[in-house]
C-alpha cells in the first residue's frame, strides 16, 4: 500500500473544496463539461477505426459460424460444425503443424543470424561497413516478387541455386518441388528476407549498451565470449525478444511467400493455415470455413503473441 | 421537222431510259444502305464510356488487344485490359465478383469456373443483349457459334444447382481448345522414339529418351495444386480408362474418383509422371509447358493443341518442329478422350456500364475480330464456324509450319468432349483432386490416397 500517496490525496482534496465558491464550482462543471466533449471528440476516429476494426473481426468469426459458400443463396447458422468438422480431418493438423513449424523455426534462425549480423555491424571491420546498406535490400522487396525470385531461383533444372551447388559438387536438390525440401526451402526465403528486420533492432539495442559496463567487463578480466554472453547479451535479451514478438505474429500469418512459391504444396507439406484458408475460402469457395480457419489461425498468434510479451517482460524485468 | 421531232422523241426515250436506269440503281443503293443500317446498331450510343476488361496473359487476349484501336474508333469506348498470370487471375476473378466490385465490366472465363460463379448471380446472364436489335448487329450470327460450344454456356440455375443445355446464356465463346499430345518431332526423331499412344508406352519413351539425354525433360505436364492442372491431361486420359468426376448412384450424385477404374488410371498416370514429367512437376502451369516445348528442353506436352500451334508460327525458335497426336488412352480401350475448355467473355453483373460492355463483347467475339485472329496466328481454335470455312485461316492452317495440325485438330475434335459433369462445387473438387494428385507423384498410396479424396469430396456435397 503506498501510504505516501494516500496521505497526499487526504490532504489535498478538502482544501481545495474549501476553496472553491459555489459560483466556481458551477463554472468548473461547465467547463468539464466542455472539456469532456473536446476529448470525445479528439478520440472519436480512433473509437471509430477501433470498432470498425472489430465489427470486421467479430463479422469474421460470425462467419465462421454460418455455411456461407459461393452458389447458395441461404445462409444458416450452424454453430461451431465447421470447426468440429476442421478437427476431423487430417489435414487441418497437417496446417496446424506446419504453421508452427514455419513460424518456429524462421523466428529462430531469423533471431541467431541477425544477431550474428548485429554483432558484425557493431564492429568497424570493413565487411560491417560494405553490408549495412546492402542488407536492408531485401526487407525493402515486396514478398510476391521475393516469392516470384526465389521460385525462378529454386527451380531444380535451370535455377541458379542448383547451379551454385553443383560448382561446389554437390548434386541437385529439389528446393520447393519435394515435399521433404518445401518446409526447409520456404524457411530459408523467409530467413533472407527478414534477418535484416533482427539485425536493425538488435544492432540498435548494442549501440545502446553503455561502454562503462564492457569496459568495466574488461577491467575484470572478461574476455571477448564472455562479455558478450554474460553482459552484452542479457542486454539485448529484450531487444531480440520485442523484434521475436513482431517476427512470430508475421510468420504465423504468414501468406505471400508461401502462396507465391508452392501454393502450400507439393501435396499439402507446405499448407500452411492462412494458405489453406485463402485456398479454401477464395479458390474453394466455402467461405464460412475459410473464416472458421482464419478464427483458428488468430487464436494461435493471440497465444503465441501472449507468451512472447510475458517472456519479453520477465527478461526486462530481470535486466533492469 | 418530222425529222427533229423523231429526234427530240428518240432523245426523250434515251434520257427517260436513263432515267429509269439511274433511279433503280439509286433506288437499289438507297434500299441497300437502308437495309445495312437496319442490320447495324449505332456503335457509337455509349460514346466515351471507359471500361475495364480483365483476362489472362494469354495469346488469346493478345489476339484481341492487338485489335482494340479498331474498337475503340468504331466505338467511341475506350478499353482498359487487365492481364494477369494464370493462378493470380482466378484468384483475383473469383474476389473481385465475390465481392460485387464494379471494377471489372468484362471477364475472361471457362465454363466450369463459370458453373461457381453463376448461381451467386455474380455474371451477368447475356440472352437479354443477344435479343436486343438495337444492341446486338442482325450481322453478329450468334448461331455461327459451333452448336456444342452454345449449349455447354448455356444453363438453368435451379436450386443453386446447374442444369445445362437450356435456360440462359452466361457467356460468349471467343477460343476454344481441345486437348492433344504435342512432341517435337526433331527430338523423337533423334532419339529414334516412337509417339506414344498410352501412359505404359509413355513411360517407356520416357525411360528411353532420359538415358539418351539426362537434361531432357520427356513430357511437359501441368501440376500445380489446382483445378487447372487436372482440366488438361489428367482428365483426359481418365475418361479414357472410364474414370468419370461425378457419377448417378443410387439417384443422386456421387464422386467416381474411388473407383476401380480411377484407381487403374491414378496407378498408371502417376508412374508415368514419375518417369516423365519435370522435378519442378508441382509448379509446372502451362507457361513452364509452352517454355519446356519451345525452348527443346521438353520433347513432348498434353496440354491445349493451340500450345503446339504457336510454336510452330513462322519465325518461333521451334517453328516447323512440332507436330500433333491424340492424347494417350487407356491400354485396354481403343479411343482415346479429349476435354475441351472454352475461353469466353462474360460480364461482371455488378459492371456499371454493362451497354459499352456488351459492345465490347460482342466486338470481340464477332466474326472479323475472330477470323483477324486466328490468320494473326493468335486465335488459333476459333469457335466460329465461318472461321473454319474462310479460305484465308484453312490456307493458313494448312502452311507445312504447323505439320498436321488441321488433321489432328479435326481427328480429336470428333471425340472431344466436356469431360466435368455440369455442377457447383467444381473448383473445391477439383483442387481436391490436384493436391492428391501431388501426394501421390510424392510417393503416398493411391488407394487410401484417392479413398481420402473421395471422402473429402462427398463430405463437401
Amino acid at each position: 500500500m503506498d501510504i505516501r500517496g494516500s496521505d497526499g490525496i487526504v490532504t489535498l482534496q478538502p482544501s481545495a473544496s474549501q476553496l472553491a465558491s459555489p459560483k466556481d464550482k458551477a463554472v468548473r462543471s461547465a467547463e468539464e463539461r466542455r472539456l469532456d466533449w473536446w476529448s470525445i471528440a479528439a478520440i472519436a476516429p480512433a473509437i471509430i477505426v477501433l470498432l470498425g476494426f472489430l465489427f470486421l473481426f467479430f463479422y469474421g468469426v460470425f462467419q465462421s459460424l454460418t455455411d456461407l459458400r459461393f452458389g447458395r443463396p441461404l445462409v444458416h447458422f450452424i454453430g461451431l460444425n465447421n470447426y468440429a468438422a476442421l478437427i476431423k480431418t487430417g489435414d487441418f493438423w497437417n496446417s496446424i503443424r506446419a504453421t508452427l513449424v514455419y513460424a518456429g523455426s524462421a523466428v529462430l534462425a531469423e533471431a541467431v543470424f541477425g544477431l550474428a549480423l548485429a554483432k558484425l555491424f557493431a564492429t568497424e571491420v570493413f565487411l560491417a561497413r560494405v553490408m549495412r546498406p546492402v542488407i536492408l535490400l531485401p526487407l525493402v522487396l515486396p514478398p510476391m516478387s521475393v516469392a516470384l525470385m526465389w521460385t525462378t531461383m529454386m527451380d531444380p533444372q535451370s535455377g541458379i541455386m542448383n547451379y551454385l551447388l553443383s560448382l561446389a559438387g554437390i548434386n541437385r536438390f529439389a528446393w520447393i518441388s519435394d515435399p521433404n525440401t518445401a518446409m526447409f526451402s520456404l524457411v530459408l526465403i523467409d530467413v533472407w528476407t527478414y534477418t535484416p528486420f533482427f539485425t536493425l533492432i538488435i544492432f540498435a539495442g548494442l549501440q545502446g549498451i553503455n561502454e562503462e559496463v564492457r569496459e568495466a567487463a574488461r577491467v575484470n578480466g572478461a574476455k571477448g565470449w564472455a562479455t558478450f554472453l554474460h553482459i552484452e547479451l542479457p542486454l539485448i535479451a529484450p531487444y531480440i525478444l520485442i523484434a521475436a514478438v513482431f517476427r512470430l505474429i508475421e510468420s504465423l500469418n504468414q501468406f505471400d511467400i508461401i502462396f507465391g512459391t508452392t501454393q502450400g504444396g507439393p501435396g499439402n507439406s507446405t499448407s500452411v493455415l492462412s494458405v489453406r484458408a485463402y485456398i479454401t475460402a477464395f479458390q474453394n469457395l466455402a467461405f464460412a470455413r475459410g473464416a472458421a480457419l482464419m478464427v483458428v489461425n488468430w487464436m494461435i498468434v493471440l497465444i503465441g503473441t501472449f507468451a512472447m510479451v510475458k517472456l519479453w517482460r520477465f527478461v526486462r524485468q530481470r535486466v533492469s | 421537222m418530222p425529222r427533229k421531232l423523231a429526234a427530240c422523241r428518240g432523245y426523250s426515250a434515251n434520257f427517260a431510259k436513263i432515267t429509269l436506269i439511274c433511279s433503280t440503281l439509286l433506288a437499289g443503293t438507297a434500299m441497300a444502305f437502308t437495309q445495312a443500317k437496319a442490320d447495324d446498331i449505332n456503335w457509337r450510343q455509349f460514346e466515351g464510356a471507359s471500361i475495364v476488361w480483365a483476362y489472362d496473359i494469354h495469346p488469346y487476349a493478345d489476339a484481341v488487344a492487338a485489335q482494340l484501336p479498331e474498337f475503340e474508333k468504331l466505338t467511341g469506348i475506350k478499353v482498359t485490359p487487365e492481364l494477369y498470370p494464370d493462378d493470380a487471375y482466378w484468384n483475383k476473378l473469383t474476389i473481385q465478383l465475390s465481392t460485387k466490385s464494379p471494377s471489372w465490366d468484362v471477364v475472361g472465363t471457362g465454363i466450369q469456373p463459370a458453373w461457381d460463379l453463376a448461381p451467386g448471380q455474380l455474371l451477368e446472364p447475356l440472352d437479354r443483349y443477344l435479343n436486343d436489335p438495337k444492341l446486338t448487329a442482325a450481322g453478329y450470327d450468334y448461331k455461327d457459334f459451333f452448336p456444342a460450344l452454345r449449349d455447354a454456356l448455356t444453363w438453368k440455375v435451379k436450386e443453386g444447382q446447374i442444369e445445362p443445355g437450356s435456360g440462359q446464356v452466361w457467356a460468349i465463346p471467343h477460343g476454344f481448345e481441345n486437348i492433344q499430345l504435342f512432341y517435337r518431332k526433331d527430338i523423337l526423331h533423334k532419339y529414334g522414339v516412337k509417339v506414344p499412344t498410352t501412359p505404359p508406352e509413355m513411360s517407356a519413351a520416357c525411360e528411353k529418351l532420359k538415358a539418351a539425354d539426362p537434361a531432357i525433360t520427356p513430357l511437359g505436364v501441368r501440376g500445380v495444386r489446382f483445378w487447372s492442372s487436372i482440366h488438361t491431361a489428367a482428365i483426359s486420359i481418365a475418361r479414357s480408362y472410364g474414370v468419370h468426376d461425378f457419377v448417378v448412384k443410387d439417384g443422386k450424385l456421387d464422386t467416381g474418383l474411388d473407383s476401380p477404374e480411377s484407381i487403374a488410371f491414378h496407378k498408371d498416370y502417376v508412374d508415368m509422371i514419375k518417369k516423365c514429367a519435370a522435378p519442378s512437376f508441382a509448379n509446372d502451369n502451362w507457361y513452364q509447358v509452352v517454355d519446356g516445348i519451345n525452348s527443346g528442353r521438353t520433347a513432348m506436352a498434353i496440354d491445349s493443341n493451340m500450345f503446339g500451334f504457336w510454336n510452330d508460327v513462322a519465325g518461333k525458335p521451334a517453328s516447323g518442329k512440332i507436330a500433333f497426336a491424340p492424347p494417350l488412352h487407356a491400354p485396354n480401350s481403343k479411343n482415346f478422350e479429349s476435354n475441351i475448355w472454352i475461353w469466353s467473355l462474360a460480364m461482371n453483373a455488378a459492371s456499371q456500364k454493362k451497354g459499352a460492355a456488351w459492345l465490347f463483347i460482342q466486338w470481340a467475339t464477332s466474326k472479323r475480330v475472330e477470323l483477324n485472329g486466328a490468320v494473326a496466328g493468335k486465335l488459333v481454335n476459333s469457335p466460329r464456324a465461318s472461321t473454319w470455312s474462310d479460305k484465308a485461316w484453312l490456307e493458313y492452317a494448312a502452311k507445312p509450319e504447323f505439320n498436321n495440325f488441321v488433321d489432328t485438330f479435326k481427328t480429336v475434335q470428333d471425340r472431344a468432349q466436356l469431360a466435368f459433369t455440369a455442377r457447383v462445387g467444381f473448383a473445391e473438387a477439383m483442387n481436391g483432386w490436384a493436391v492428391a494428385m501431388q501426394k501421390m507423384v510424392n510417393g503416398a498410396d493411391v488407394k487410401a490416397t484417392l479413398a481420402d479424396l473421395a471422402s473429402e469430396i462427398r463430405s463437401s456435397m
